[in-house]
């Protein structure tokens, strides 16, 4: 049967913002519909909508004509809208059936016979009985996934799917939402990434600033045409031109590094060995979850190795904290921006005294210099284009983007040597990513070194002078930039080897 | 029709209110337990919040209790800031109660203006090496220190009362379980004649000013601030988080200490079995009372300093066990993290929806 939903002239307001402004949009059954827009477009306020979670100032929902109440997610799930949201909502120390079973009504024989024949028709390899936490992100989502089918939805909302996934999840991801199509699912998609707007979705809805601002079929469009649409300016390209005038000089030796974790949930590091020249950006690929965290945190100094040695311009530094690892010109910007590199209840100006040099006398005498902090950071806040220059506001009121830079400004202030950077624009709108990578391409013409660790291999390869990849705690062999493409990166990425 | 939303932002206001509204709350409860009890409800309440502190000699005996309640809460409130439980504020005030004391003591003979700074050094440092222990034990073998602390409480208080009862209890004393009164230069000196109201309290004062200047003025006090909201960003900033459990443990058995050597020198003159009806438990609802902040803590000593008072007027008067002060206390409490809803949701009172129209 056919699904039609429709969402009629949809708007609400918060206080000093139209998160939706009178948004009209038409499905049907058959075809997958994305709707794109960067972060703060109000895009999430439309899904919470068609999901439940609240209710519109103004405007309605049809479901086949029929007017829907959608008053709490479970009005949704009873109209058989089924949602995947963005972080997911498991109990990790329960098992996937106990997980599933928890919002069934089914008893647990007719469930597990029905949960079994999903996971066989779709080729989901799910062990129900292991809990939660064993799973990688990918398997969580199918739980998530399954968990909406066993409702037979009509219709499947994915609100930015595969911001966790690596390549090959993603690749699995959209097999199953084009079969789940055709057997007349109804799939709105959203997401920021326009790749995946062309390669998976039939129609494209763009929204910017709480507005649909059109309405097109995926075919006639490009990359820069849906780029353009989503943030209204013309991007300038960013391509790195692979720097010639390396001088060669070494700046950071890593050798005969090893990391053996107490914690089993984490990723033993094997002999990593590399050396990192100045004014260079090395790339460093890999599935999540391979080794990555581990790495950065030993070179930011935040654990320490257990044997090995770390030089940085011919001083071992293995043995050092993060703070005097700063002293000696380093700077970190880790994945998890949210809540390790800043604290999001603390004003902007104690973020930035988050890093206090020995130079920078936040505190004199012992004493907080409120004025020269104040100082310190309006300069960040404006020399790194924070759309904001209000040092007093909380960092939890900062946009993704914008505490972003916030973050890398405050590292960057000081003109470090070395700048080591995790997934450094993760879940960012394109305007954000853009920025930033403008940013990293300028520090490395300014002849500081650059060690990227990055899930995004696109960001790598746009990034990177040379590229190694890391898989299960140990790294490839160090390749030029030049010589890599996308499918040796995924060939290693995913345990093989290249000659 | 109610509704309950999330707040966008805790207002500083709401912060500093919701106390108030925990003792509201407590205050319609007691009397409601009062009336309960056949009492009339508000009279009691005046027995128990009015009546002892309507004289100076009440006055003098709120301060005389708020003062170690304020010197603990805030030796625990760097503790608490920075995401340390040190429950055990007991023990480490006995602790530094048995040093000082075995100082005073160890003095007994002599007289001179040294005598008294040196038992209260005593006590003070007798406090912080009692709360290294579980600091040190939770540095390097990853132990819980709230129950360490907890533990430590019954150790110290049993080697107290094995000191009083043997090696030294007093010579002339009939074997009561109590040392010899201390000597006159080992006595803090009482403010007004026929007040018990004694030089501790400058003490406390001094501690709140240099702790407020130490939590919100200082490099210490802002990573002390940063690690409790956060450890992952402690580290990654590389603060010295093993230094800082340490420390916040030493400052916090030191006020204890303190607290402690200023009862058996102040009011009480001597060391026995109860040097403390349980301030270093009390003190821990002083600490969230004040918010963890040093000026309101001194306000909400006094308060639950009042509750002692008020569970002994109500003894005479009413004839109530003394023990309604601790149900007031744990009121307060209760109410207080009840009530800590409202920083994170607002209710909104929307009317009846059938009026409306």
């Amino acid at each position: 049967m056919n699904t039609k939903l429709k969402v009629s002239k949809v708007s609400k307001i918060y206080p000093g913002c139209i998160a939706n402004n009178n948004v009209s949009l038409d499905f049907e059954s058959g075809k997958i519909y994305a709707l794109l827009g960067e972060n703060g477009a109000g895009k999430s306020t439309l899904v919470k909508i068609l999901s439940g979670v609240i209710n519109p100032d103004e405007g309605q929902i049809f479901l086949n004509d029929k007017l829907l109440k959608l008053n709490s997610p479970k009005d949704a799930k009873n109209n058989n809208i089924g949602m995947v949201f963005q972080h997911f909502n498991l109990f990790e120390t329960l098992s996937v059936f106990e997980n599933l079973s928890i919002d069934s009504e089914k008893n647990n024989y007719q469930l597990r016979i029905l949960v079994n024949n999903i996971l066989k028709k779709y080729n989901f390899k799910i062990d129900l009985d292991v809990p939660i936490l064993n799973l990688s992100a990918g398997q969580k989502q199918k739980v998530e996934i399954v968990r909406c089918l066993i409702r037979n939805p009509k219709v499947l909302i994915m609100d930015e799917p595969t911001s966790v996934l690596t390549e090959q999840e993603t690749e699995d991801l959209f097999l199953s939402l084009k079969k789940f199509s055709r057997e007349g699912i109804l799939i709105i998609y959203i997401t920021h990434k326009l790749k995946e707007v062309l390669s998976l979705c039939d129609e494209v809805a763009v929204m910017r600033k709480g507005k649909v601002v059109s309405i097109s079929r995926t075919v006639d469009e490009e990359l820069s045409s849906l780029a353009n649409k989503m943030i209204g300016e013309n991007l300038n390209k960013i391509k790195k031109i692979t720097s010639n005038n390396l001088s060669g000089e070494q700046i950071l030796r890593v050798s005969k590094l090893n990391f053996n974790s107490e914690d089993p949930y984490e990723v033993n590091l094997v002999d990593i060995n590399f050396t990192l020249n100045k004014g260079e950006c090395l790339g460093i690929a890999g599935i999540s979850g391979n080794g990555q965290n581990e790495l950065f945190q030993i070179l930011s100094g935040e654990t320490l190795s257990n044997n090995g040695s770390i030089k940085f311009r011919n001083k071992e530094i293995s043995k050092l904290n993060p703070k005097e690892r700063r002293e000696y010109l380093m700077a970190f910007s880790p994945e998890d921006r949210i809540s390790q590199a800043a604290v999001p209840s603390l004003k902007i100006y104690e973020n930035v005294a988050l890093n206090n040099f020995k130079t920078s006398n936040f505190f004199e005498k012992g004493l907080f210099n409120e004025k020269k902090i104040k100082d310190h950071s309006k300069k960040i806040l404006s020399n790194f284009s924070v759309n904001t220059d209000n040092v007093n506001l909380k960092s939890q009121f900062l946009s993704g983007g914008n505490l972003q830079k916030l973050i890398l400004g405050r590292e960057l202030i000081t003109s470090p040597e070395l700048l080591i950077c995790f997934n450094p624009t993760w879940g960012l709108d394109v305007g954000a990513i853009n920025y930033i990578h403008q940013t990293l391409v300028k520090i490395n013409e300014q002849g500081k070194s650059i060690i990227l660790i990055s899930t995004d291999n696109d960001e790598l390869l746009q990034l990177s002078d040379r590229i190694s990849v890391i898989n299960k705690g140990k790294l490839s062999k160090i390749m030029s930039a030049d010589e890599v493409n996308p499918e040796k990166l995924g060939l290693l990425m995913g345990g093989g080897l290249v000659d | 029709m109610i509704k309950i939303e999330r707040r966008d932002e805790t207002s500083n206001l709401i912060y500093f209110l919701t106390p108030v509204l925990a003792i509201f709350l407590t205050l319609v409860t007691g009397a409601i337990i009062f009336y309960l009890l056949g009492f009339k409800p508000l009279e009691a309440l005046k027995f128990f919040f009015i009546t002892p502190i309507s004289d100076l000699y009440g006055l003098s005996e709120l301060l005389v209790k708020a003062t170690p309640l304020c010197l603990i809460a805030i030796g625990l409130s760097f503790c608490f800031k920075s995401n340390n439980w040190n429950i055990g504020a007991e023990g480490q005030l006995t602790f530094g109660g048995i040093v000082g004391g075995g100082v005073a003591l160890l003095f007994y003979n002599h007289e001179g203006f040294y005598v008294l700074p040196l038992i209260i050094l005593a006590g003070a440092i007798g406090g912080m090496v009692f709360a290294m222990i579980p600091a040190i034990l939770k540095i390097y073998f990853n132990t819980n220190e709230i129950l360490v602390s907890l533990m430590l409480v019954y150790v110290s208080k049993l080697l107290l009362d094995y000191l009083v009862v043997g090696p030294w209890s007093n010579p002339e004393g009939f074997n009561f379980p109590e040392t010899r009164q201390f000597n006159d230069s080992a006595r803090l000196p009482v403010l007004f004649e026929g007040l018990r109201i004694h030089a501790g309290i400058f003490i406390a004062l001094v501690s709140v000013f240099l702790a407020w200047i130490v939590l919100f003025k200082t490099y210490l006090g802002f990573q002390i601030k940063v690690s409790g909201l956060s450890l992952k960003t402690a580290k990654y900033a590389g603060f010295k988080g093993k230094t800082m459990i340490l420390l916040v443990f030493m400052v916090s058995g030191a006020c204890a200490g303190l607290a402690g050597v200023g009862e058996i020198t102040g009011p009480i003159g001597q060391l026995h079995r109860m040097i403390s009806p349980e301030y270093g438990f009390t003190a821990i609802i002083v600490a969230f009372l004040g918010r963890l902040n040093p000026i309101g803590i001194v306000f909400a000593s006094l308060i639950v300093a009042l509750t002692y008072l008020g569970a002994e007027t109500a003894q005479i008067f009413l004839q109530v066990p003394k023990y309604t002060g601790q149900v007031f206390q744990g009121m307060i409490l209760f109410f207080l993290l009840a009530s800590d809803f409202l920083l994170f949701f607002r209710i909104k009172f929307l009317g009846f929806k059938k009026y409306e129209y």
